[in-house]
């Protein structure tokens, strides 16, 4: 069995993280660690500046990052994103607004390069994993992990990595994995 | 179009709406049901010569409303017409931001973000900031009457083979109205999308193009047609701006006849 060296697509620990766990796959995989900013505000003082930097920015790079596994001929693309993409949170319009657009691009791109054999799918993580402090921010879900942990990169994230980008997983496309240890269990 | 000396109750009766992109097709919509159910409606169009006979035709029919030039995704013009509301009618309680430009069909891959992304994102994400922002310290004196609601599409919740970065448009909207409505709630106020398939130009446009196209649309809608903008579109804005959803907030009701059952 091939065994090909996934592609991290991205900046800052999340990212890192990935890189150094040096996860691999059969298949050609990229994954894509948005820029998510953690920068707590009411949504009422956000400025241009900022918005532009949570925003516009992050979601520019993401595209860019999704035609690039494209045009290297992956077939699977893989997004990381907070959970606060489905659930919002308070003071955190302007990162939920990225995570929920990249989530749904998944969606997008799925739809439009299943015919190409590409799959595409999204994991949502605990928002800590990318450094935002959501107690600071008052809760965004109705209880606690029902796992009593919110994960970590190389035990809870990595392996779900490899299934998505697995031979196995040419079926799934288009998917949110949620893995928050149990918090977010809408449909 | 709603009669506006029957068949309402006056629910909104004494209070003052924005509706931007309400020159044509949805926004219309949402500002004729506002308009016939007693508020006081402010065209928010980005050329008068679209949003004056809207403006015109709802005070023929006895409603109240003005025509205010706007470029959502201008922060001043924004503020500029909610100023302008604010003195003409004596406060602002809802803001419905409808307004979007772009939406070209493209493949993914070959996406130009000046051409396919821009405009999409300053009509659609950006103007949410602007309006939002603008909107907010009167929404707050409108307390528990105080309404935020983001015109987004099925599209934001599904994805789009056609237009794919779209969808990421109006999903950043729904995200962005789930956080506030946490972040205002405590005030009262309610931020709710509504995600319509609705006979706008540009869906009418498309479908004398392509008869086909509205025939595969109406063929996988369990009610078997397009949603009309007032009386489909705008009943459901109407529950939003009124005080029958004081306990909805975050939440986004698709209006496309039954095309989308994701929940």
């Amino acid at each position: 069995m091939v065994s090909i060296a996934v592609t991290i697509q991205g900046a800052g620990a999340l990212a890192d993280a990935l890189r150094a766990a040096d996860v691999h796959s059969d298949c050609a995989t990229t994954v894509v660690v948005p820029t998510i900013g953690c920068q707590a505000k009411p949504f009422t003082d956000l400025t241009d500046a900022d918005f532009d930097a949570a925003w516009e920015q992050p979601m520019r790079e993401a595209i860019v990052a999704f035609q690039g596994a494209h045009k290297a001929g992956h077939t699977r693309l893989i997004a990381i994103v907070p959970t606060i993409a489905m659930s919002g949170a308070p003071q955190l319009a302007h990162v939920a607004a990225t995570a929920e657009a990249i989530r749904v691009m998944v969606k997008s791109a799925a739809r439009q390069w299943g015919a190409d054999g590409i799959t595409v799918n999204c994991i949502a993580v605990a928002p800590e994993m990318f450094g935002i402090d959501t107690a600071a921010v008052g809760a965004v879900s109705i209880a606690p992990p029902a796992l009593a942990t919110k994960g970590t990169v190389v035990d809870d994230l990595v392996p779900l990595i490899r299934l998505a980008s697995s031979v196995d997983a040419h079926h799934l496309t288009g998917a949110t994995l949620t893995a928050d240890g149990g918090i977010w269990m809408a449909p | 179009m709603t009669n506006f000396s029957s068949a309402n109750s006056g629910r909104l009766a004494g209070r003052t709406a924005i509706v931007t992109g309400a020159g044509q097709g949805v926004g219309e919509g949402i500002a004729r049901r506002l308009a016939a159910e007693g508020a006081n409606v402010v065209i928010a169009a980005r050329r008068a010569v679209t949003g004056e006979p809207v403006a015109e035709s709802i005070q023929s029919l006895g409603g109240s409303a003005i025509c205010v030039e706007t470029d959502i995704t201008n922060r001043e013009s924004v503020a500029a017409c909610v100023a302008a509301t604010v003195q003409r009618f004596g406060g602002l309680h809802i803001m419905v931001h409808n307004a979007f430009r772009g939406g070209l069909p493209h493949k993914l891959e070959e996406a130009d973000l000046d051409r396919h992304w821009k405009h999409m994102s300053q009509t659609g994400v950006w103007a949410v900031l602007h309006t939002g922002q603008a909107a907010w310290p009167h929404l707050r004196d409108a307390g528990r009457h105080g309404r935020f609601i983001i015109v987004t599409s099925p599209s934001g919740v599904e994805g789009s083979a056609n237009i794919p970065l779209y969808s990421p448009v109006k999903a950043a909207e729904r995200a962005i109205a789930k956080s506030l409505a946490r972040e205002w709630g405590p005030s009262g106020v309610t931020v709710n999308c509504v995600a319509p398939v609705a006979a706008s130009p540009a869906l009418l446009n498309a479908f004398e193009r392509s008869p086909a196209l509205q025939a595969a649309l109406e063929a996988r809608t369990p009610l078997g047609r397009v949603g009309d903008p007032e009386a489909d579109i705008g009943s459901v804005a109407l529950f939003f701006a009124s005080d029958d959803s004081a306990y909805v907030t975050g939440q986004t009701v698709v209006c496309d006849g039954g095309s989308f059952l994701g929940l």
